[in-house]
Order: C-alpha cells, then sequence, then structure tokens
C-alpha cells in the first residue's frame, strides 16, 4: 500500500512540470507583455522594455520556464509582477478562504445528494424521484453565476436577510457555499441514484433479504456501501476542482480567493503568480485523487487486494 | 378429486412442511402482464425433496420466490392460491413476520454464487449476519464466533479464511459459502434454485454431494430446482415437471425415470439426453420454443409443440390423470385410460 501512494506521488513531478510548461505556452500565446499592463497605455516603449528586462520577460519563454522550474525544486515560487510580493504569500493568503468555500460546498452537496439520491433510487418512479431527479437536472444545466446572482437578489436584496458579497463572517459564506454547493449536490444525487438502483437489484442483496434482514439494513449496509464507489468518485473530484478556487463564483461574491487572484494575475498577466496559483491548484487536486484512490482501497477490498499485489 | 385423494393420501403416510395450491402469479408492467406460474399445486413433506424441473421460463424460480416472498415488489403479484407451511398461509403473512420465516425456518440458496455473495464483506461476517438476525436465545457474539467456524467446517472451509472476501474463493468455495448461510439457522425448509448451473462438473458433484450429506444430517426438506435430470435422480424424492407456470407431470423419481406412461413434454426432455450406451447421430430436442408468458396457447400450453396434438388439446385445459401419486395432465393419456 505505501508503495502504491509513493508510486502515485512519484507522478505528481512530471505533470507537475507539464502544467507548469502549458500555463507558460499559453500565457505567452495571449497578447502584449506585463510592463505594458502595468505602466498603462501612455508609457514609453524604453520603459516598459526595462520594466520587462527587471521582471526576465526579455527572455525566451522556454528558458524561462526553465529557470521558473529550477526555482521551484529550489523552493521559490517567485514574487509577482504587480505587488512585487512572494508568490507563495499571496496563494497561501487567499488560500484558507478558498478551503473554507470548498469544504463547506462539498458538505452541503453531499449532505443533500447522498440521502435524496438513495430515496430517490430506493423509491424509483414516486413522486420523491421525479422531483428529486427533475431539479437536479436543473441544477446540473444552470450556470453557477446566474445562480448566485438569483440568490442574491432573492436572499440579499429583497429580503434582507444574507450578506451579498466580502466573506468578513461565517453568514458572508452562507449564499456563496449553497451556489457552490447545489450543482455538485445534483451530480451527487444523480450519480448516487444510478448506482443505487443498480446495486439494489443485485443477487447479494436479494441474499441478504433472503437471511431476513430488515430493509433497512439491506438497504444502508448492503446495497449503499457497494454503491459508494463512484459517489465517492465525483465528491472527490468535485472538492479538487473547488480547491482550485471557484472562479465565477469567488467574482460574483467577491471573497478574496485563490480563484480571484487567478483571474487578477491573468488580466495583469503576470506569469509567476499565474503559474504559482497554477501549480498550487494542480498539487492540492492530485493529493485530493490521490485522497479519493486510498478511499477506495478502504471502501472495496478487491481494490486493497489490487494495490498491494501491483 | 383426484387433487385431494392425494393429499390425504399424503398426510396419512408422512407430515406434510409445505403445500402449495393453486399457486398463480403474474408479472404486472404497464404495457403487459406475464403469467409466469398459472395455478400449480404440490406439496413437500418432512424431509422430503423434490425437483423443480422445466426450461428457462418455466415459472420455477418465480414460484420459489413467491415462498420466499421476495417477489419483485413493484411488478410481482401472488394473485391466487396458497402457501400453506406449517398449515399458515404464507400468502398472506405480513413482510415483518415473513422476515422471521426468511433464513430461519426456510432458506435460499441462488443460482450464481459469483454474485449472490456481497463482495466487500468478510465471508465469515455475511454468515454471522445470518446468525445474528435470527438470534432470539441472545447467545453471546463469542458463541455466534463459534457457530460460523463450525458451519465453515461443515461445508468444508477452514475457519481461518473467515475474515477473507468472496473473491478470495473459488466458484465452488463460494456455493459452499451460501450453503453455510442458508443453513446457519437450519432451516426445516431449503430451496435450491439451480445451485449447480454456474459451477464446473466436477466441483457441480462435490456441492451437490455435500448438500445431500448436510440434508441428511440436518433433517431439512428441499425444493431443488434443475434444468438438468442427471441432478434430479441423485437428489430427489419426488419430481414436479413445469412448462409454462405449470405442473404437467408430478410423481416420485421411480414414477419420472422408469414410469410407463408419461406427459409429451417430459418425453421431450428425456429425448433431449444424450444416451451413453445408444449410439445417435442427433439429439432430438423438442421442436419450437416455450409459449410467450403474455400470450399463453388456449387449451393445453404445450399443444404447439406437441407431436401428439388432437383437436381437443387446442380448446380444452387437459384433466388431470393420477395413478398412485404419479399426476399426468393430458388428453392423451386420460384418453388411452
Amino acid at each position: 500500500m505505501s508503495k502504491y501512494i509513493f508510486k502515485r506521488l512519484l507522478i505528481v513531478i512530471p505533470t507537475m512540470l507539464a502544467v507548469i510548461l502549458i500555463v507558460f505556452l499559453l500565457m505567452n500565446l495571449t497578447p502584449s507583455d506585463p510592463a505594458s499592463v502595468i505602466l498603462g497605455p501612455n508609457a514609453t516603449q524604453e520603459a516598459k522594455d526595462k520594466l520587462n528586462q527587471e521582471f526576465g520577460y526579455d527572455k525566451p519563454v522556454l528558458v524561462r520556464y526553465f529557470d521558473y522550474v529550477v526555482n521551484l525544486v529550489q523552493g521559490d515560487m517567485g514574487t509577482t509582477y504587480t505587488t512585487s510580493r512572494s508568490v507563495f504569500t499571496e496563494v497561501t493568503m487567499r488560500f484558507p478562504t478558498t478551503l473554507k468555500l470548498a469544504a463547506i460546498g462539498i458538505t452541503l452537496a453531499v449532505v443533500l445528494g447522498v440521502p435524496l439520491g438513495i430515496v430517490a433510487a430506493v423509491k424509483q418512479y414516486s413522486i420523491f424521484d421525479i422531483i428529486g431527479t427533475a431539479t437536479s437536472m436543473f441544477m446540473a444545466s444552470v450556470p453557477g453565476f446566474w445562480l448566485g446572482l438569483m440568490l442574491i437578489l432573492l436572499f440579499a436584496l429583497k429580503l434582507g436577510i444574507l450578506p451579498s458579497y466580502g466573506n468578513a463572517t461565517w453568514v458572508h459564506y452562507i449564499l456563496p457555499s449553497v451556489t457552490l454547493a447545489l450543482p455538485v449536490a445534483a451530480s451527487i444525487l444523480r450519480m448516487t441514484r444510478t448506482t443505487m438502483l443498480e446495486s439494489i437489484r443485485q443477487d447479494f442483496v436479494r441474499t441478504a433479504r433472503a437471511k431476513g434482514q430488515i430493509e433497512r439494513k439491506v438497504i444502508f449496509k448492503h446495497a449503499l456501501h457497494n454503491a459508494l464507489l463512484p459517489v465517492v468518485t465525483v465528491a472527490g473530484t468535485e472538492f479538487g476542482f473547488l480547491l482550485g478556487g471557484a472562479v465565477v463564483i469567488e467574482q460574483v461574491f467577491s471573497i478574496n480567493g485563490v480563484g480571484k487572484l487567478l483571474l487578477e494575475g491573468i488580466r495583469m498577466k503576470d506569469v509567476p503568480l499565474v503559474t504559482g496559483c497554477a501549480v498550487f491548484i494542480c498539487f492540492l487536486f492530485m493529493i485530493v485523487m490521490l485522497l479519493v484512490d486510498i478511499l477506495y482501497a478502504y471502501i472495496d477490498p478487491r481494490i486493497r487486494d489490487r494495490y498491494t499485489r501491483a | 378429486m383426484a387433487e385431494l385423494t392425494q393429499t390425504q393420501e399424503l398426510r396419512e403416510n408422512q407430515d406434510v412442511l409445505l403445500e402449495i395450491n393453486n399457486l398463480t402469479v403474474v408479472y404486472k408492467s404497464d404495457e403487459e402482464i406475464v403469467h409466469a406460474v398459472n395455478g400449480i399445486s404440490f406439496q413437500v413433506g418432512v424431509k422430503e425433496t423434490i425437483g423443480l424441473v422445466g426450461e428457462t421460463g418455466a415459472g420455477k424460480t418465480t414460484t420459489a420466490l413467491s415462498i420466499m416472498r421476495l417477489l419483485p415488489e413493484r411488478t410481482g403479484f401472488i394473485e391466487g392460491g396458497e402457501i400453506l407451511y406449517n398449515g399458515m398461509d404464507l400468502v398472506t403473512k405480513p413482510q415483518n413476520e415473513m422476515r422471521m420465516i426468511r433464513g430461519s425456518l426456510i432458506s435460499m440458496i441462488f443460482q450464481d454464487p459469483m454474485t449472490s455473495l456481497n463482495p466487500i464483506m468478510t465471508v465469515g461476517d455475511q454468515i454471522y449476519e445470518s446468525l445474528e438476525i435470527h438470534n432470539t436465545d441472545n447467545k453471546t457474539r463469542q458463541q455466534l464466533d463459534e457457530r460460523v467456524n463450525e458451519l465453515l467446517t461443515l461445508v468444508g472451509i477452514q475457519p481461518r479464511r473467515k475474515k477473507e472476501f468472496p473473491h478470495q474463493f473459488s466458484g465452488g468455495m463460494k456455493q459452499r459459502i451460501v450453503i453455510a448461510i442458508a443453513l446457519a439457522c437450519e432451516p426445516q425448509l431449503l430451496i435450491a434454485d439451480e445451485p449447480t448451473t454456474a459451477l464446473d462438473v466436477t466441483i457441480q458433484a462435490q456441492v451437490l454431494d455435500l448438500m445431500r450429506e448436510l440434508k441428511e444430517k440436518l433433517d431439512t426438506s428441499m425444493i431443488m430446482i434443475t434444468h438438468d435430470l442427471g441432478v434430479v435422480a441423485e437428489t430427489c424424492d419426488k419430481v414436479a415437471i413445469m412448462y409454462a407456470g405449470e405442473i404437467v407431470e408430478r410423481g416420485s423419481v421411480e414414477d419420472i425415470f422408469e414410469g410407463k406412461q408419461h406427459h409429451p413434454y417430459t418425453e421431450g426432455l428425456f429425448g433431449a439426453i444424450p444416451n451413453l450406451e445408444e449410439e445417435t447421430d442427433r439429439l432430438s430436442p423438442i421442436d419450437g420454443l416455450m409459449p410467450n408468458p403474455t400470450d399463453l396457447p388456449s387449451g393445453c400450453k404445450f399443444h404447439p409443440r406437441c407431436k401428439y396434438c388432437m383437436d381437443i388439446c387446442r380448446e380444452q385445459v387437459p384433466p388431470v390423470y393420477l395413478e398412485d401419486g404419479h399426476m399426468i395432465a393430458c388428453h392423451l393419456v386420460v384418453k388411452e385410460d
């Protein structure tokens, strides 16, 4: 098992190198340069060149990429172009906000999605199933920013019971985390329903009933436990995405998270900042995925066997 | 009238454990009604093994699931008849009382051991679960654990393997575990739904031997569902041949294998078995297919495939011919009489 985890951690290195390369190439493809953005349209070419040279932006993209990787290995994520602060500090300063948002969001989504999914499957074709499935379809297709704006309209403007922006107190987290959670809850609901429907038709569930087991235990102990893997995958992946900063939602609710930072970086052509965010997000995502895989092994002994044999 | 005499006869000779009278089961969906079991009757005596034989779709498994009351909730319905277990009707029993009967008094072994065990529970826990549900005399955890070891030994698996998961066992071993689960509470009636169909021939023999041995040891009655006449010859006391949801012939193993008169369908089944002594180029299967259960033929349900089919067969449901407990439902036999 530990061998498997070690192998998985090794894969992080090439993935990271590829991600950084892609970020550098993409940033290079976009027009303009950092100095022009920072100094504005009225600056002289001379001043711009000088500033770009200071940033090291005058060098070819692959050279900059190589320099960046060498620095990163030494633990240096560089300084931002715009604020001249350490990228590491910028990102870690914003991260707790994003983490809080993601954690509340995913918890809400699981708490809503899994039980409703179970009910929809166990009472298939009932009113619970129809309402659940229809609502989840709607939630999954609605764009996050629209949902966020509608919630602001209702709860902040009309009812005036919740704040519409910022992240000063826990009350500020309600609207954004609900906005994040609803679409995720919808996909968790649909996944739970599908896998539960499959699971409750399995022979071993019938065996459990033939033993005389009570229906509640048949559903939770036998059917649900076997239906969990895909649900864990969806929840894990979604959590990974949320950790990457809900770029749009943070924008809508003016929350200073990693997502908003990333967006500012892109607008300012702040290559070290954008790359720093990307490295950070990518690393977290891969750690979450690794945790999901370890959770698999915990849930399913067949997978546990495969890991130990590999 | 004939039915009645047989029942009386049986009651005098032997105690009846299970008596099914005129059982009718349908599967309903929005589009159609499937007539799976159409008014069958048979009895199982104490310590007796009865074989239910027939092609796929003859209604054997449906009969078994009806006895267990495990028909699919939304689609399967018992439309009529009674299932008397020790005199009490299981058809009208509420589910919570039925739950106490399942696994303790009546157990079932399912067809496919690969899928009938929970893949993420240790086999020991799965046997333990069965004991725990029906632990009416408050045995301690330790006592139940010992019983698990005992059961595993009984079916020929080393108790130290109880911490392993189903995927670590072979098919035959898994079926042994399924048997251990079914026998955990020493049921009076064991329903075995094609217990050896999914297994290799050599393993089949082992599992059948084991079942027979345990049945003797525990004095269990058994309903053996199969389409394999070899299995019937080896394990059963009585046989009921099912076709399109009806019992077309019923009798002792001797009646079915050596009797002079048979239902044409039974004849057809035997004709489809390869014979080691006679040299024949081809087997003689029964022509045609089982009728569509949503649209059964009139009269005798076998008439479209019967080589002795007469006019009367198309119009009238055949009467029951009964001699010394050997029952045949066919116009032909009655006519010859």
